[in-house]
């Protein structure tokens, strides 16, 4: 970078005045800052026992899961737009038609690869249905690669799991589909 | 087999009859010192870096026998953990100085330079003068090696040259080692054995030693002495020392100054330069 | 044979036996002031092996341990093999050696062998020339970090390696100097007269000598390269320092012997100027008598010695560290001339007060006086402000 650039604006170091340069004042600052923080209480969670406090669980980015509607059935119609959003290609979809008369098309299978996702919650904005969401759930582990490659049952199950701790913004705007 | 014994036996009869008969006229060369530095003299030939690679253990070995004989020579101690520490630390003392001067790299060289003041830091402290081993150990193992390492790892990270690596006049540097080695040995020797030698005669009753420097506040005593008996001395030291650091700063100094002259011939040469 | 043999064995052992296990603890103990500092807990997992017990982490260093014990023994192969293994054994061999001459309180009534004396607390005692030998070893100390930094054959680790040896090649001058002062007064380099001294007079050589006390912590705690001077290693500039190229046993002994480094600087500053096992009203002053008292004495030191640890502890989280050349010049022109300052005001007060020709009433003078040149020399120190060079960017005038 050249000094002489005429766009640099040069501050004047502030000059540290005799007690700054006694180090005394510093001294004693930094020790009774320390000794405060050492008797200060501890914002560590002891995770398994006890449970990270999520602020907010609507815009945590978590597992996923697949919304139900009124009468039960999945709410995905099998748009491809989560999959096509997904920067990680995690989501594959097989659409085939609906059995209902409300929609054209549904997902035979939906899977998610909880492995290559990256949580970055697209596929939540790109759904037109608020079909598909991210949980607050945050302690996802698994024994196999298969395990952690979430099918349409497991993705509605977590949706079982969650919906009474974290309703569906759609349903709480009076949404209907 | 019989037969053969009394062949070598008879021979080797003949051998140092002619051998006492020949030395005769040089006693010298009846003496166990003699040999030892001739020994000495070539181990440290074979020993010391001088290109090739051939020798150097048998170079060691020769040493190791040298000092042997030397070694029977010395008195005894008259007990044997006095005499086992003894060993022990004049054997690392000798040692690391042979390696000191053996070694083809100076790193290595500089590091058995410290073993051998340690060792003989460790002489001073078993007889007894703690202040002058701990100094010894401090001066000269603790800056003094220091800074030859300091300029010894800055100088050539590259590697070190071939005029580094071996050793010049490697037969008159081992030649000379040796009759030092020997002159000194055979004066000690000489102090050792004759019960009328004037070190024997002069050495400090135990109360008298009790009063110097093997008393438990020697330290105290011996500051005591340099700044009383030795003030002189300790002062022009001191002075000299500070010359010389003077002297160091003086050419640092003068050094900047004439970069910067340099530099402003420089520049004034580049701006009186055609563009 | 007992006397010579035996008994100095029997305290080696048991002292290198305490010196590793405290100093795994004190590791732990550094692990969670870290921690606490930042508000977090620190380990407090690991207890009592095999179990589920948790004891609040006291297992930790057990753990830790058997981690480095079980990682690869890695030797690169650029190194030179001979210097590289030797390097960490010079220098935890020296920083363990320093021991011998430094008391763990006074004496115990345990009468063994002849002479019919107390059982001495230090394994080398009556050493005349303990603090020299105390010297001697802190510079035997440098070779190993040079060892290391060269041996390595790496870039980052020689340029550490000369870095901490530079530093502590500088820090030794200031720290010999603030010792000076306490020798002069003491009139003794043996560590355990020194203590008696101080018990005797019932002054510590803090409140007398406050301008040695100040160059010495300061030396001492560039010496056990500590916060806010801990060079050698600097991550954005030398990656690990002298200790880059090593893994496994060989790198937690070079780490063990930097942690007892400051053990030992905490036992020095506590022996030479805060009165080492002297208490008042606590302890008592002449030799020990009975059990208790020796204990006592034991407990004493070991409980200042433990307040000087924590004290390291919570600096290395309160204050920004120094550049290396800010950390040069502090060391040649701040605390050399005060060192100098101290050792010449002694030198000067020493000659009335101690020579007893001013009776022991006076004290109260000589304390004003060294209290009051101390507070000067900082002063004037701040005002002169003496800097290492200015390397600033400069504001230059846009040339457009």
């Amino acid at each position: 970078m050249r000094t002489d650039d005429p766009s640099i604006r040069w501050i004047e170091e502030p000059s540290l005045g005799l007690s700054g340069r006694m180090f005394l004042p510093l001294f004693v600052q930094g020790l009774t800052t320390t000794a405060r923080h050492l008797f200060s209480p501890k914002v560590t969670v002891s995770f398994p026992e006890e449970r990270p406090k999520v602020d907010n669980p609507l815009i945590y980015r978590g597992v996923h899961r697949l919304n139900r509607d009124a009468e039960g059935r999945v709410k995905c119609v099998a748009c491809f737009l989560c999959a096509t959003a997904c920067p990680a290609h995690c989501i594959d979809i097989v659409g085939t038609e609906s059995p209902w008369p409300d929609r054209e098309k549904y997902p035979a299978s939906f899977t998610i690869d909880e492995l290559r996702c990256i949580y970055c919650g697209m596929c939540e904005e790109a759904c037109p249905v608020d079909a598909i969401e991210l949980t607050s759930l945050l302690d996802l582990t698994g024994r196999s690669r298969e395990e952690m490659i979430f099918d349409k049952e497991k993705l509605l199950s977590v949706y079982d799991q969650t919906k009474d701790t974290e309703p569906m913004p759609s349903a709480r705007l009076g949404g209907t589909l | 087999m019989n037969l053969l014994l009394a062949t070598i036996q008879e021979t080797w009869a003949t051998w140092t009859t002619h051998w006492h008969v020949w030395t005769q006229h040089v006693p010298m060369l009846q003496s166990r010192l003699t040999w030892g530095a001739i020994l000495l003299a070539l181990g440290m030939w074979l020993l010391l870096p001088r290109g090739g690679r051939r020798g150097r253990a048998a170079g060691a070995l020769l040493c190791v026998a040298a000092l042997g004989v030397f070694a029977s020579r010395l008195p005894f101690l008259g007990d044997w953990s006095h005499q086992g520490v003894f060993w022990l630390l004049a054997g690392v003392t000798v040692v690391a100085g042979l390696g000191t001067i053996s070694m083809r790299s100076p790193v290595y060289c500089a590091l058995w330079f410290s073993l051998a003041l340690l060792g003989t830091g460790g002489l001073f402290l078993f007889s007894g003068a703690s202040f002058l081993g701990i100094a010894t150990v401090i001066v000269y193992a603790g800056a003094i090696v220091v800074t030859f390492l300091f300029v010894l790892m800055l100088a050539q990270p590259e590697g070190n040259a071939y005029y580094d690596r071996i050793s010049w006049e490697a037969m008159a540097s081992a030649l000379s080692g040796a009759v030092l080695v020997f002159l000194l040995s055979v004066v000690l020797a000489d102090t050792f054995n004759s019960p009328r030698s004037t070190l024997a005669a002069q050495a400090p009753a135990a109360p008298a030693l009790a009063k110097g420097v093997l008393a438990p506040e020697h330290v105290a005593t011996l500051g005591g002495q340099l700044f009383s008996r030795y003030l002189v001395s300790v002062e022009v030291i001191g002075v000299l020392l500070l010359v010389a650091l003077v002297g160091a700063s003086a050419i640092i100094m003068l050094q900047g100054r004439t970069d910067a002259r340099g530099r402003a011939a420089r520049g004034a040469a580049e701006e009186g330069s055609p563009q | 044979m007992l006397e010579l043999f035996a008994i100095p064995l029997v305290k080696i052992v048991v002292l290198i036996g305490a010196l590793m296990t405290v100093t795994a603890y004190l590791v732990l103990l550094e692990r969670k002031m870290a921690a606490w500092v930042q508000d977090r807990r620190g380990p407090d997992r690991v207890g009592v092996p095999l179990t589920k017990i948790r004891l609040f982490g006291l297992g930790q260093p057990l753990a830790d341990g058997l981690k480095f014990l079980f990682k690869e023994e890695f030797t690169p192969r650029h190194v030179e093999p001979l210097l590289y293994t030797l390097a960490p054994v010079v220098t935890l061999a020296s920083a363990l050696a320093i021991y011998a001459v430094i008391p763990m309180g006074d004496t115990l009534p345990l009468k063994i062998g002849a002479s019919g004396a107390n059982l001495s607390m230090v394994v080398a005692p009556g050493c005349d020339v303990g603090l020299l030998y105390i010297f001697a070893l802190s510079s035997i100390a440098v070779y190993g970090v040079i060892l290391g930094g060269w041996a390595s054959n790496d870039k980052y680790s020689f340029l550490g390696g000369l870095r901490t040896s530079a530093q502590m090649v500088a820090y030794e001058l200031p720290l010999g100097l603030g010792i000076l002062g306490v020798v002069l007064v003491s009139g003794s380099l043996d560590l355990g007269k020194i203590i008696h001294q101080q018990a005797d007079s019932g002054l510590w050589f803090a409140f007398t000598q406050p301008l040695g006390l100040v160059v010495f912590v300061v030396a001492a705690f560039a010496e056990a390269a500590r916060l806010p001077f801990d060079l050698p290693e600097c991550e954005q500039e030398l990656v690990g320092g002298y200790h880059t190229e090593y893994s496994g046993m060989r790198l937690i002994t070079f780490l063990i012997a930097e942690f007892m480094h400051m053990v030992t600087v905490s036992f020095l500053i506590v022996i030479l100027f805060f009165g080492g096992w002297h208490f008042w009203g606590l302890t008592g002053s002449g030799p020990v008598e009975s059990w208790g008292q020796g204990i006592l004495r034991i407990g004493v030191l070991m409980a200042k010695v433990f307040g000087v640890i924590l004290f390291f502890m919570m600096v290395r989280w309160s204050w920004p560290r120094f550049r290396f050349d800010q950390l040069m010049s502090l060391a040649w022109k701040v605390m050399l001339p005060q060192g100098l300052l101290n050792l010449a005001l002694m030198a000067v007060l020493c000659e009335p007060f101690i020579a007893e020709r001013i009776g022991s009433r006076h004290w109260g003078v000589f304390l004003l006086i060294s209290w009051a040149v101390a507070l000067l020399a900082w002063l004037v120190t701040a005002l002169v402000q003496p800097s290492g060079p200015e390397n600033s960017p400069q504001r230059v005038e846009p040339s457009i």
